[in-house]
């Protein structure tokens, strides 16, 4: 299954809405769309999963890695994600560095 | 002047991978500029192939025969650029010649696991049959550090301090009624912790977590049809590993960061993680098991191998790993700096010790080059060292094991001891007294402490406190030996029938034996172990060695949690009392006891006089030390009758200045924990049958 990747820049913020897997073979383009953001001086970035149903340990990875580059009191929210998805984040630790919100209007 | 770097740069291409000559150090997989560097260690192999596969592909993507000139004196290493190492699995092909009669069982025909992998996958989710006709079963992944440790690192809590508690990490959650989401798995534990804290445990020691194959020897019950697992996973696969299969996200290859932040988790409400470690064997059995990793790279250097070649089996399962040979000692040296660095372990107990000080032929060696080294190494200078100190060759190391004033012993003789002296075992008084106080007549003549003695009472090997009290003899049909494996040697007593009963008076008296049991433990000088539900009544129906049993006979019934809150809730508060009374920890055999009383005394049903004859039944003991923070004298008695009739007990004389509380009294079935102690008025106190009193000293109220 294939990734689509939106990148739409509000005013602070910027929003990456995912449709599809991501998978081995789908997150190194997400990381690509990551690393090409300014994510040094970016306050927030909001990745919208609602429309995804899996994230393999690539795709998180590409996730924690650009809350590691963002600066430390910004804000990394993941919107609509699913059930499976928010558990693995939870299992994993990988939670602490995210904010984990059903809807954009939750922001 | 800066120039650009030009020593990794790849030099050529093979099989369409850009490739360069790579560093023999560290072993295993590194992350270097744009590449992975691979390095692999064999003395008598003559050639080495890098096998790479993508993802859970049965046949390989690539085969990379390391050039010849790649090898530096017997490590072949190698950097491949342009890999996707999200995706990628690994192995190696060792040629070399096949001669068992010299110790040789090269076989380029097999994929071998990179003994230093650090994910394996192959058995994602705990149980899935696998694909057996696949050649290249656990399967080397690359994994690199990017966890959130969140500022953590090793506790460092005082041995004497400890109270730890011995799990299993699927039975501890793995029932319905555990009311964890992800039931059997680290995340699980994770869910726990508010209960761990709550027991007042310091220390949980998980039984092996290393990468081990649960399908191992599996088979079907021949009466019950009921599936059998190598369930406890005392067999390595991959000591770098986590076991992928304890993972709620094994299936995503996530097992390391679940098992980190198990450790992480545990670490924020004050629990040490001990990790029990088998280094004595490996899953690669004798001539006739799998060439899975070290009998395919070097079966003559990891393994003891006799004259001809064949597997000594001091392990008692199949092969011996070959632990004082320099090689092997530094790939367990690296393992365990690796556990301790990598995932914040506080200590490691080491199962069936006493084969890492036998030399490669299998005798004891008086100064063993490991358990030096380990006892030394800068990295694990804080990590707890325990040795399980004996094995199956016949070797029993209790007071004997090489300590180095490091190691200390999980004290198979304070079980025993216990065990015979709560039942009323004649003749048991002076050996009781000998190991309430620390063993010193196992530790003492050679300079250890008490705290070298890890107290237990049981433990994942024998009953559980439970069926200690309910049955006389094993009942291990179910794992399909005929009852012929397990232990014998129990001292076991069922209180007066055979298994499950309806008759009150049993009941009653098996729960004050539990009781007492636990009693005996927290009170002894010494660390204390807890077996996982001991605190709860648990039982595996009178199994004493349910190493292959995946059912509710191994799993925690969380129900006992209300069927025996008393049980609990005095495990809990004598946890807690242990952790007040400081005189309960002292960690010196030498220590001269408070201003009034000496360090450890003994007494009988008279204060200062113990009837040491064989008959005898009563045991007194007073443990005294000044607290310096509050200037008090701290001072706990207890008295024990294990007797089937009543005694009364006069209680030792405090000075005026203070007065006894009795605390804890198990011969009162209703609250056999006092809430709220106060003033004991009586000069003593009528100890029921089988039963023990508790009393701690307290500054009388001016």
């Amino acid at each position: 299954m294939s990734l689509t990747i939106e990148v739409t820049q509000g005013d602070i913020h910027v929003t990456i809405t995912l449709s599809g897997d991501v998978d081995t073979k789908t997150a190194p383009d997400l990381l690509s769309k990551l690393t090409a953001l300014e994510l040094h001086a970016l306050e927030q970035l909001r990745l919208d999963l609602q429309a995804v149903e899996f994230v393999s340990s690539a795709g998180l990875r590409a996730i924690v890695f650009a809350k590691q580059k963002m600066p430390h009191e910004s804000a990394l929210y993941l919107i609509g994600a699913s059930e499976q998805i928010v558990d693995t984040i939870t299992k994993t630790g990988l939670a602490q560095a995210v904010r984990i919100v059903n809807s954009a209007d939750e922001i | 002047m800066e120039f650009e770097r030009i020593d990794n740069i790849p030099t050529e291409t093979i099989e369409g991978y850009r490739v360069r000559p790579g560093k023999p150090l560290p072993f295993g997989v590194s992350s270097v500029p744009g590449g992975l560097n691979f390095s692999v260690y064999t003395s008598a192999g003559t050639s080495c192939t890098l096998v790479l596969f993508s993802r859970s592909e049965a046949s390989p993507l690539a085969e990379i025969k390391v050039p010849d000139h790649y090898r530096i004196g017997d490590v072949y290493s190698i950097v491949v650029y342009d890999l996707d190492y999200e995706d990628l699995e690994y192995g190696f092909r060792i040629d070399g010649p096949f001669e068992p009669e010299r110790g040789n069982r090269f076989d380029k025909s097999k994929v071998l696991m990179d003994p230093y992998a650090r994910v394996i996958s192959g058995r994602d989710e705990w149980g899935l049959d696998p694909d057996w006709s696949r050649a290249y079963q656990y399967r080397s992944r690359v994994a690199f550090d990017d966890f959130d440790w969140e500022g953590d690192s090793p506790l460092e809590i005082d041995d004497a301090d400890l109270v730890i508690y011995e799990l299993h990490v699927r039975s501890f959650t793995k029932n319905d009624n555990s009311g964890v989401k992800f039931k059997g798995t680290y995340a699980g534990i994770v869910e726990k912790v508010p209960y761990l804290k709550a027991l007042g445990i310091n220390a949980v020691e998980l039984m092996p977590v290393f990468e081990f194959d649960e399908f191992e020897n599996s088979r079907i019950h021949p009466d019950t049809g009921e599936k059998l697992y190598n369930y406890w996973g005392y067999s390595t696969v991959a000591f770098f590993a986590p076991k992928a299969g304890f993972a709620a996200s094994g299936k995503f290859g996530m097992q390391m960061d679940e098992f980190k932040q198990l450790v992480k988790e545990l670490h924020k409400e004050g629990i040490e993680v001990i990790l029990d470690v088998v280094f004595n064997h490996t899953a690669e059995g004798n001539e006739r098991g799998p060439s899975i990793s070290f009998k395919g790279l070097d079966n003559k250097i990891y393994y003891m191998l006799t004259p001809e070649g064949y597997y000594f089996n001091f392990s008692g399962t199949g092969n011996t790993l070959n632990c004082n040979n320099p090689v092997v000692r530094n790939l367990v040296l690296d393992c365990l700096r690796y556990w301790a660095s990598e995932y914040h372990i506080d200590g490691f107990r080491f199962d069936l010790a006493s084969i890492l000080g036998r030399d490669p032929w299998g005798a004891p060696l008086s100064n063993p080059p490991l358990l030096e080294s380990l006892a030394f190494d800068p990295i694990l200078s804080s990590c707890k060292l325990i040795a399980e100190a004996w094995d199956a060759g016949g070797l029993y190391q209790v007071g004997t094991f090489p300590a180095y004033g490091r190691w200390s012993e999980w004290n198979g003789k304070y079980r025993d001891t216990a065990r015979r002296y709560l039942k009323g075992d004649d003749g048991q008084l002076g050996e009781m007294a000998q190991r309430v106080q620390g063993s010193p007549d196992l530790y003492q003549w050679n300079g250890r402490s008490p705290a070298t003695s890890i107290n237990f009472i049981t433990c994942h090997d024998g009953f559980t406190l439970a069926d200690l009290v309910s049955f006389n003899g094993k009942h291990n049909e179910a794992n399909g030996e005929n009852n012929s494996d397990g232990g014998d040697d129990n001292h076991s007593w069922n209180c007066g029938a055979e298994g499950w009963t309806d008759d009150a008076e049993i009941n009653s008296l098996r729960m004050r034996q539990c009781m007492n049991a636990i009693g005996v433990l927290l009170t002894s000088r010494g660390t204390p172990m807890l077996l996982m539900g001991d605190e709860l009544g648990r039982s595996q129906h009178g199994n004493n060695n349910a190493y292959c049993i995946d059912s509710e006979v191994s799993w925690v019934d969380w129900s006992l949690l209300e069927s025996n809150r008393k049980l609990f809730e005095f495990t809990q508060s004598l946890i807690n009392f242990r952790h007040q009374h400081k005189c309960l920890r002292i960690n010196r055999f030498d220590h001269e006891g408070s201003n009034y009383l000496p360090s450890c005394s003994f007494h009988g049903t008279k204060p200062w006089e113990v009837n040491w004859s064989a008959g005898s039944k009563q045991l007194g003991w007073l443990m005294s030390c000044d607290d310096e923070a509050t200037g008090h004298m701290d001072a706990v008695f207890v008295a024990s009758n294990v007797a089937h009739y009543a005694c009364w007990f006069d209680l030792p004389r405090l000075p005026d200045e203070y007065q006894w509380q009795l605390c804890y009294n198990t011969g009162d079935r209703d609250s056999p924990s006092q809430a709220n102690p106060t003033q004991y008025h009586e000069n003593g106190i009528l100890v029921g049958e089988r039963s023990m009193t508790i009393f701690a000293a307290s500054p009388r109220e001016t």
